[in-house]
């Protein structure tokens, strides 16, 4: 019963913040004020304030992550609008993804290498930037540490979200599908809900490739591993 | 009403996630459940084996929150302290460089094969879909 009240509790103090935070988004709206940053940091920051753990914190906080394996499945319907558009551009978001899901995991590899970074930390990074569920067993397979993979999806999914617009714009990718694509590839289903404020159409290129990359990546994860550790 | 049609039809969504689930574990597929769910979704939406009406308000009712749904995952980061001094620092700045990385890389190459796509083709019709966004 007390179990129940707490879990109550958590959930309505996370949509609580979630709200106050998405309303300070709407009135100022520079990047870093992205409600999934805020909102996180204040709860952090709350937790910290007042005791409680993290394990504490899921007891309520399970029920909205459970919501998460619905909300994937549901990416299915803005696709299923776009079909039309996703099949005439099948080309540019194949090729799209596969330069985003190369170059992520390879450069994650160099850039580790390069700063010294133990081998089994080194392989966490590499699917960092693939939907966690998906990235977790791709670091299990290949001899990396899935909670610090976890840690590093999300890194993925802030640089990306909070970072990309500027990035994007000084890059030239003026398109909606490049961003979408963009969005998708590097910063998974972080990027897919940012992808919400260009419309339909991005939403659809970020999911597909999001979707792509999860798939392909827990293909050629391991054998981009195996070709750069002989 | 609509309330209760919403929670019907994340149900369904969610009965889509668990299907996906049981097909991972069962063949041992090396992608998640709920991905596995989402193509399922996509196959049965296609070919109208789902009815796009039974799900199409709980879908933009959930996507319509997504980033809340987050929120507790990424709660976990407080777990890793060590993350945000010394040499975790590092690892932070090669994740987001690599991401950069990615994003230019994704980005950049679809953009070019999109023009390309578009070359020949009549460009109005397609100027009209990413107006319609």
């Amino acid at each position: 019963m007390q179990q129940a009240s707490i879990a109550i509790l958590i959930i309505l103090l996370t949509v609580a913040v979630y709200i106050a935070m998405t309303k300070l988004y709407v009135r100022f709206s520079y990047p870093v004020l992205i409600p999934v940053l805020t909102t996180t940091v204040a709860i952090i920051l709350l937790l910290l304030a007042f005791h409680v753990s993290y394990d504490q914190y899921m007891i309520g906080g399970k029920w909205i992550n459970s919501l998460l394996g619905p909300a994937v499945v549901a990416l299915a319907y803005p696709l299923y609008n776009q079909r039309k558009i996703l099949v005439k551009y099948i080309l540019p978001i194949i090729g799209g993804v596969f330069a985003g899901l190369f170059s992520g995991m390879i450069s994650g590899l160099l850039f580790a290498e390069v700063f010294g970074i133990d081998r089994n930390l080194i392989l966490s990074i590499v699917p960092k930037s693939i939907t966690t569920p998906v990235a977790i067993q791709i670091a299990t397979g290949i001899g990396g540490v899935p909670s610090m993979t976890v840690v590093f999806v999300m890194i993925a999914g802030f640089s990306g979200v909070i970072l990309g617009p500027k990035i994007m714009k000084w890059v030239r990718i003026r398109s909606y599908l490049g961003k979408g694509i963009a969005f998708g590839s590097a910063s998974h289903a972080l990027g897919t809900s940012k992808a919400f404020e260009y419309g339909e159409l991005t939403v659809s290129m970020s999911s597909v490739s999001m979707t792509l990359c999860a798939v392909l990546g827990s293909v050629f994860g391991p054998i981009v591993v195996w070709i750069f550790h002989v | 009403m609509k309330a209760i049609r919403i929670i019907l039809q994340i149900a369904i969504l969610y009965a889509f996630s668990l299907i996906g689930e049981l097909v991972h574990n069962l063949l041992h597929l090396p992608v998640s459940g709920s991905i596995v769910g989402l193509i399922l979704m996509l196959i049965c939406l296609t070919f109208k084996i789902v009815p796009v009406k039974i799900v199409e308000d709980g879908a933009s009712f959930l996507l319509s929150f997504l980033p809340l749904l987050f929120i507790p995952a990424m709660t976990g980061v407080m777990n890793y302290p060590a993350l945000f001094s010394g040499n975790g620092l590092v690892l932070l700045l090669i994740v987001v460089l690599s991401t950069i990385v990615t994003m230019v890389a994704a980005g950049i190459a679809s953009q070019l094969l999109e023009k390309n796509a578009n070359k020949g083709k009549e460009n109005d019709e397609c100027n009209k879909h990413l107006s319609q966004s």
